[in-house]
């Protein structure tokens, strides 16, 4: 899934290794996310977009709504 | 609410492989072969120091517990889907050539009834569940 969590981190100058310490998962885990290989669960979807000060539906993107 | 953690300890792998050394040993010390047993212990000890001391690799500190976060649980899940779905096709060709050669089966017909049953109970259960 889309994402923005690559220049969300990198406008606050972390890494990934930084970030997912944070997050408590693997840095492998985040570059996953970051590059479109994994779609993280809600509670950390939610953990993420919290960690931001943002919301879920702004760091992600789940494709078009034609509603 | 409370994301993701890294799910366990890095001994729970090395003290699992190490308890299945034991349980080797047990059996195979009943069954009369103590030196199969201590062996078996021995490479299940040499498993589990492996995996203890497996330093950076994220499937070794996946399959330890100390990386294992919820990316790594799915992938195990996935890959033991993987290995079920082989093992129960071994299973079916085996049963097919024991008929095809006039034998019964044994016990390759119990093991794919065991897992057939296990499958439907537990998709019961989990549906159950949800």
């Amino acid at each position: 899934m889309k994402n923005a969590i690559r220049e969300l981190r990198a406008a606050r100058s972390l890494s990934q290794a930084e970030l997912a310490k944070a997050m408590r998962v693997s840095r492998q885990t985040i570059n996953a996310i970051e590059t479109e290989r994994y779609t993280p669960s809600l509670p950390l979807a939610l953990a993420l977009a919290r960690y931001f000060d943002s919301t879920v539906e702004e760091v992600f993107d789940g494709g078009n709504d034609d509603a | 609410m409370e994301a993701t953690t890294m799910l366990r300890s890095k001994w729970f792998l090395p003290g699992f492989s190490a308890a299945l050394g034991l349980a080797f040993l047990a059996a195979l010390w009943a069954g009369g072969k103590p030196r199969d047993g201590l062996f078996s212990l021995g490479v299940m000890t040499v498993v589990g120091l492996l995996i203890l001391l497996g330093g950076r690799s994220e499937t070794i500190r996946g399959l330890r517990g100390d990386g294992r976060d919820e990316r790594f649980a799915r992938l195990d899940l996935v890959a033991t889907a993987i290995a079920g779905n082989v093992l129960i096709g071994i299973v079916i060709g085996a049963c097919v050539w024991e008929w095809a050669h006039g034998r019964d089966g044994t016990p390759f017909v119990q093991l794919g009834a065991v897992a057939g049953v296990a499958y439907i109970l537990a998709l019961g259960f989990l549906r159950w569940r949800s």
